[in-house]
């Protein structure tokens, strides 16, 4: 009985942040401003989820195999937010790198 | 209904406004929306197994999760070179 409450608190949690994640998603400006908002869903409403799985399931196959998306998300999160940032303003100024550090946008475009 | 069941319900409802920025939005907001969805996805698909007792159906956000990474880095790759 007390796992299950505990379970569905921390569920609570995990719903509460996507939905807010998500309100960013729509709300905010530019897709700089909206990657900030995908962190929280890859982060840390999985590990809620994956708490509550621990604490209905225990210690079981269901439990670990939870556990390996939860570190398959964590591993593979900032890479691809850095990759997506890179990406959007390669888009926009041609280089990812700062122009005041002596590298003009598009002079020196990576292939 | 189990607590799963309903999280995973609310987390689908969350989809709806991403999935609005991804049909909508200019291409980079698009890719995030992207990412975003398959991130929830991911959850929702463990919810799901967790509320209906599967446990062979858990091998479905591993792979889920594995190829958000991979997915991700190749959508962005595209934009990055070709759009």
């Amino acid at each position: 009985m007390a796992a299950s409450i505990v379970a569905d608190i921390l569920l609570g949690l995990a719903a509460l942040v996507v939905l807010l994640a998500s309100v960013g998603i729509a709300v905010m400006p530019g897709a700089y401003a909206k990657l900030h908002f995908v962190t929280p869903v890859t982060v840390v409403a999985p590990a809620l989820v994956t708490l509550a799985v621990l604490v209905q399931a225990g210690l079981s196959e269901n439990a670990g195999q939870s556990v390996l998306a939860l570190v398959f998300l964590i591993i593979g999160g900032p890479f691809l937010s850095h990759a997506t940032i890179r990406a959007v303003r390669m888009r926009e100024t041609g280089d990812w790198r700062h122009p005041a550090r002596g590298i003009k946008p598009g002079e020196e475009k990576e292939q | 209904m189990t607590g799963f069941l309903i999280t995973a319900i609310v987390m689908l409802g969350a989809m709806v406004p991403a999935g609005v920025v991804l049909c909508r939005g200019d291409l980079a907001a698009s890719v995030v929306a992207y990412e975003f969805i398959t991130s929830v996805a991911v959850m929702v698909l463990a919810l799901l197994a967790q509320a209906f007792r599967r446990s062979a159906e858990f091998e479905l956000p591993v792979l889920m999760a594995m190829l958000l990474f991979g997915g991700g880095l190749v959508f962005v790759r595209t934009i990055e070179r070709w759009l």
